[in-house]
């Protein structure tokens, strides 16, 4: 009795949605208990810092905190612009961004068209697993090795030495980062790339292979006719995620590959914000820089996100 | 079909090219091996290449006797451990409810975790966020931020929504509440996506590097990776330990053993690696 009374209330003062919420808590109550977990962590670890980045219009002090730091405006994003640092990573980002879409995404695509033509199945997976294992190490491991091979004494200099050149430590020259950053991406990420186009390639029809060998095409007209078109949507798709992720160029690579030598062409925005606003605590200048950097990638996220679902039926993020 | 000589041709060609670029991606990590048992003599003269020379343990010993790697290690293994546990569970916890179309949040909710993938918080404010909740120097923050995350939860769903309902209608009916369900219905017939994303998480988790470099400064919370970075940095402890005479071992042979030592436990679960992760890669591919 007393039930229907109070639903009847609830009728009354409330909109319908909320009402249906309400009768849907109560039904399926079970449900809202099991996703509290989640929900409180997207909010601590994503919304509240999120929040945070107000600290960006103040002058921020830790003693004073949020509430009691003077608001300063845009102060720190006129100073970014006409400092002389900001300029220079922001263009070591776009450089390294450049060179990680120019050069180092199309290697899984051909890497994947080679695979699929080695007819040795046994041969093909012990291959594939070679090129794997380095996806699956840490860049503090990746870096490891890297200086190793190129350090005094590491198989590099041995074979500069071996033709009667002198040893040279290229980890500390600046006009060697690139290449290494390039080189050291390929070395870890490409063959793991394989798997999305290897996965397309085995859905093509077998049937358009047979008709066009019938017709005498040779195996390499067979990939440049059939194989590298069907794949086309697949490589769209994903170069537009790619692009969408331009300035994630990631901290922990560029970090373990860099050396203060190279900090002139290699600092990008993880790796300076860290620096200056972490180690060096300048907090509200460095948030003004990340939310410069967050921005740009908002707009390029949801522009690309946009032209990806375009160009195939489920080919963005969302 | 017949094969003509050219396409045998071209198909050799690419083959031998694989095979070469095969070996070139597993040379770091045969020259690292290398070094890891070669004596400080050939280190010092520069002449180890794919092969050891002068082989000797001594560097491995040295390592191995290393309390505070093997400190770094148990610090990695438990949090990797306790952390895919807890997050496999808030993931299907999460996951579960959203995969339903009776969940009324669940549109919303979707809406609140892409958000997140969008517009990413800045680093600073993140670590103040972080060192404020008390994580800074402690081993929790090794295992909190990573329980949950975007992808793994897209993928549980998806996984989710194809289980039969009329199964879960029969439990219903015979009395199974929401949780007894989830646990007791649908986590055990969905092993396959729990083991590729325990992996998923379980990765993470064992190579992270920018959580522990930005709040563990106190050298006995160092998990592995840290740790290795800070053994084999120039100017560490190795140098000084190899500089004294008698020993077997330099800087050089030391740093690479190190290496080595953290790369055994991925080789180790490799097979189960290159298996999930697969069926991983394709499940993400597929949105629901």
């Amino acid at each position: 009795m007393s039930k229907k009374k109070t639903s009847a209330a609830v009728n009354m003062g409330l909109p319908k949605s909320k009402t249906s919420l309400i009768a849907n808590i109560k039904k399926f109550w079970p449900y809202y208990l099991m996703v509290m977990p989640g929900v409180l962590f997207f909010l601590l670890f994503k919304y509240i810092p999120l929040l945070g980045s107000v600290i960006a219009f103040q002058d921020f002090s830790v003693f004073k905190g949020i509430s009691d730091s003077p608001w300063v405006g845009l102060k720190h994003f006129k100073a970014l612009i006409s400092y002389p640092d900001f300029r220079r990573i922001f263009a070591n980002t776009l450089i390294l961004g450049l060179c990680k879409t120019v050069l180092i995404f199309p290697i899984p695509v051909f890497l994947s068209l080679m695979l699929n033509e080695v007819k040795n199945l046994k041969l093909k997976k012990t291959i594939q697993t070679a090129v794997y294992i380095p996806y699956f190490l840490s860049w503090v491991i990746v870096g490891g090795l890297i200086f190793d091979i190129f350090g005094m004494g590491g198989l590099f200099n041995n074979i500069r030495g071996f033709f009667g050149l002198d040893s040279i430590l290229i980890m500390q020259k600046e006009s060697w980062f690139r290449p290494i950053y390039v080189l050291s991406s390929i070395w870890k990420d490409a063959g793991w790339g394989t798997v999305v186009y290897l996965a397309a390639i085995s859905g093509i029809d077998p049937a358009l292979y047979e008709s066009a060998a019938i017709d005498g095409a040779s195996r390499f007209s067979r990939i440049k006719y059939i194989t590298f078109p069907l794949l086309i949507p697949t490589i769209l798709t994903l170069f537009l995620l790619s692009i969408g992720s331009f300035l994630e160029l990631g901290f922990e690579q560029v970090f373990n590959l860099l050396t203060p030598m190279t900090y002139s062409v290699g600092d990008i925005f993880d790796t300076y914000v860290y620096r200056v606003g972490i180690q060096q605590a300048q907090y509200s200048f460095t948030t003004a820089v990340g939310l410069f950097q967050s921005t740009i990638g908002l707009i390029l996220v949801l522009s690309f996100n946009k032209l990806a679902n375009k160009f195939s039926d489920d080919g963005g993020l969302w | 079909m017949t094969e003509s000589i050219k396409d045998k041709a071209f198909q050799g060609a690419i083959t031998f090219i694989l095979c070469i670029l095969g070996i070139i991606a597993l040379i770091p990590l045969l020259t690292v091996i290398a070094r890891s048992f070669s004596s400080k003599a050939a280190a010092d003269m520069n002449i180890i290449n794919l092969w050891p020379v002068g082989f000797t343990l001594a560097s491995w010993k040295y390592i191995l006797s290393d309390p505070g790697l093997w400190k770094a290690f148990f610090i990695s293994l438990s949090t990797t451990i306790i952390g895919t546990v807890l997050a496999l569970a808030v993931t299907s916890l999460m996951a579960y409810p959203l995969s339903k179309s009776n969940f009324k949040l669940g549109q919303i909710l979707m809406l609140y975790v892409i958000m997140t993938m969008i517009f990413k918080a800045p680093v600073v404010p993140y670590f103040l966020t972080v060192k404020g909740m008390g994580l800074f120097n402690n081993p929790l923050v090794l295992i909190l931020p990573h329980i949950l995350s975007a992808y793994n939860l897209a993928i549980m769903r998806t996984f989710f929504k194809q289980f039969p309902a009329e199964v879960e209608e029969a439990a219903m009916i015979d009395g199974c509440g929401y949780f007894q369900m989830l646990y007791k219905i649908v986590i055990p017939s969905s092993k396959a996506v729990l083991t590729t994303v325990g992996l998923f998480y379980a990765v993470t988790m064992w190579n992270q590097f920018q959580h522990p470099i930005m709040f563990i400064q106190k050298t006995g919370l160092f998990p592995l990776q840290l740790k290795i970075r800070q053994l084999i940095n120039g100017g560490s402890d190795f140098a000084n330990i190899a500089a004294v005479a008698n020993v077997n071992y330099t800087e050089s042979t030391l740093s690479a053993a190190t290496v080595v030592f953290a790369i055994i436990p991925i080789i180790a679960i490799y097979p189960w690696l290159q298996k999930y992760f697969a069926k991983g890669a394709m499940l993400g591919s597929v949105k629901g």
